[in-house]
């Protein structure tokens, strides 16, 4: 039996997202969205998951319920070092750059057989011990998803379990549509998260 | 009697296991199969002392240590390995079969050949399991074998066809002995196949333990395309895009279809199970698979499914031989080519030129860990079309790992 998966697209209008400056100049709409409206988590973690969207790109949040407290999860989930430990698809990753502990740090992840891509470096945004924040962008490498970054948050649950809650923001690849890069990104992200979840009942 | 019978077949069966699984795994994972055969060898060494009554035991430590050792060894004496283990087996059969009558007729052993190549690809994912008399069925005229052949290319890690090569042909002969109706028993053979490897998932301690170190197998998967030879009939049941081909007076019949998303009948299953086919790099389910069916790939389901397509085909006198093949090969060579290659090697006439060290040839095109002549008894003419046909996907810039299985159905031979 899986665990229970939400998702959040920053396309529904239920989101209610809105223009960030109605007045400003640039070049087509910024839209502010938080992926989180609607659900109870605390502010930082709101903070951490709302997006400002330009134009050609979408965004898009999975939630995972796990049955292990926070620290347990965030064990895991910490290691920019060895995202092998609960991600599937890695077939190897190694640090270019830095010891993987300090934000600005570079990995070099290669992928397994049978996926769109071949390879992707990553650079590290945010690594908060205390909040449980980890976020990562992607620089280069040989696939489709320009201009992805992902930001995931763990905080308690009331069952004594934890939310982690990991959401994203991309470029829409040319010739796709918002759509089918949402689905896409999602099933990656939700095959990942729910292997957290068996890795972490596992230990 | 019948006990000795008995056990005689499983020291065959087991001795086919062996050897076929030192063909298709990488030289590091050799070394350890090579342990686990020796092993066995010295299981069936104390078997065949039994049933032949013999003084002097076949083989003395000496020996074992010493072929343990040249097991070891580099890939470009697989193939004497092979043929020496090959030796064995006929050794083994002749000692056999002068003691026990049901044995089956050497000559009637099937003419096939096999060849795995890497490619440009780093690590080897396919597999190829070849069992002769896998399944043996007694009539009133004869004792009659049935041979078994199957190619597994795996995605994501290694070990879904790994654990297909393993067990599949163990559970297509229980589900045909339970049921003789090929489409069934194929279909739950397969089933159970998947269940077995979503089962790796399911067990806390059954943690990847290949050479990726994956979290969990859920989003590993393999094809199977897998051949049942009767002495009637052809039976073919194929999960995803490898391929089987058959070769009838000179033309190529395709016996399996590919599962590809965009097949329009597995298009429509597909989003009538609420799933979608999108364009990222080809037609992939949810962007992210590139075939419709596979054994495992559990964090896709219901929308890749592990349900064979069969065929039965009724032999005749003008086939010439059957292929099996990963989508490395027919992505680069058409089944026309394919057959046109393997008709010349099995009429020899390209044998001087394949013969010429063909391994220290295939380096230069990135051939790294090439395996030949898996299996026993392999007939050297199929072993050349195969390994040939590896050699034209590469040369033809296959970027994936390609295998090929050559079986001789020609009857005069």
């Amino acid at each position: 039996m899986r665990s229970p998966v939400q998702l959040q697209h920053g396309s529904d209008a239920t989101n209610g997202f809105h223009t960030l400056q109605p007045h400003d100049q640039t070049d087509g709409p910024i839209k502010r969205v938080c992926l989180t409206r609607g659900m109870h988590v605390p502010e930082h973690v709101a903070m951490h998951h709302t997006h400002d969207v330009g134009p050609d790109q979408c965004c898009s949040s999975v939630v995972q319920m796990i049955h292990a407290p926070p620290e347990s999860v965030w064990a895991l989930v910490r290691r920019f070092d060895n995202p092998k430990v609960y991600k599937n698809f890695i077939r190897q990753c190694r640090i270019v750059q830095g010891d993987g502990l300090h934000v600005g740090d570079l990995r070099e992840v290669m992928v397994v057989s049978g996926l769109p891509a071949v390879s992707s470096t990553e650079r590290l945004e945010i690594l908060d011990e205390e909040r449980h924040v980890i976020s990562f962008s992607v620089v280069g490498g040989d696939h489709r998803l320009k201009n992805y970054r992902s930001v995931t948050t763990l905080h308690a649950s009331d069952d004594e379990g934890t939310v982690v809650v990991e959401s994203y923001i991309v470029d829409v690849p040319p010739g796709n549509t918002e759509e089918e890069t949402l689905s896409f990104v999602d099933t990656i992200v939700r095959c990942n998260l729910q292997s957290l979840a068996r890795s972490t009942n596992r230990q | 009697m019948a006990e000795i019978c008995y056990e005689n077949e499983t020291m065959m069966i087991e001795t086919t296991a062996t050897v076929v699984k030192k063909a298709t795994t990488t030289t590091r994972r050799r070394e350890r199969s090579s342990s686990q055969a020796a092993r066995r060898r010295r299981m069936e060494i104390r078997r065949f002392k039994f049933v032949s009554g013999e003084q002097e035991p076949v083989f003395v430590d000496g020996d074992l240590q010493r072929r343990r050792r040249r097991e070891s060894t580099v890939a470009a004496s697989t193939s004497t390995v092979f043929y020496e283990t090959a030796k064995e087996v006929v050794v083994l059969c002749e000692s056999l079969s002068s003691t026990v009558v049901a044995l089956p007729d050497p000559e009637a052993y099937p003419k096939y050949g096999v060849a795995s190549v890497c490619g440009r690809r780093r690590e080897m994912e396919d597999a190829v399991a070849v069992h002769p008399f896998f399944s043996r069925h007694q009539t009133e005229y004869s004792s009659t074998g049935f041979h078994y052949c199957g190619v597994y290319d795996g995605h994501g890690c290694s070990h879904v066809a790994m654990k297909c090569r393993e067990r599949l042909h163990e559970l297509v002969r229980e589900e045909f002995e339970a049921d003789a109706d090929w489409e069934k028993s194929m279909a739950r053979s397969f089933t159970r196949m998947d269940m077995e490897v979503v089962a790796l998932n399911a067990d806390g301690a059954a943690k990847c333990r290949c050479e990726l170190q994956r979290p969990d197998c859920d989003a590993v998967g393999s094809t199977a395309v897998v051949s049942v030879l009767t002495p009637e009939k052809i039976i073919v049941a194929n999960c995803g895009d490898s391929r089987a081909v058959l070769c009838r007076n000179g033309k190529a019949i395709a016996l399996s279809s590919d599962h590809k998303p965009d097949r329009p009948d597995e298009l429509d299953r597909i989003q009538a199970a609420g799933g979608r086919v999108i364009y990222w790099d080809g037609p992939r389910v949810l962007g992210v698979l590139a075939m419709s069916r596979a054994i495992g790939d559990n964090y896709l389901k219901p929308y890749v499914i592990s349900r064979p397509e069969v065929t039965v085909t009724d032999r005749a006198n003008g086939d010439d031989f059957l292929i099996l093949a990963s989508d490395g090969l027919w992505d680069v060579v058409s089944n026309e080519t394919a057959c046109s290659v393997v008709r010349m090697c099995l009429r020899g006439k390209v044998n001087g030129q394949v013969s010429s060290s063909p391994e220290r040839e295939m380096t230069g095109v990135g051939a790294g860990n090439v395996v030949v002549g898996g299996g026993d008894l392999p007939d050297k003419a199929c072993e050349e079309a195969s390994l040939l046909l590896t050699r034209l996907a590469l040369a033809r810039q296959s970027s994936d790992n390609v295998s090929v299985v050559v079986v001789d159905l020609r009857r005069d031979t």
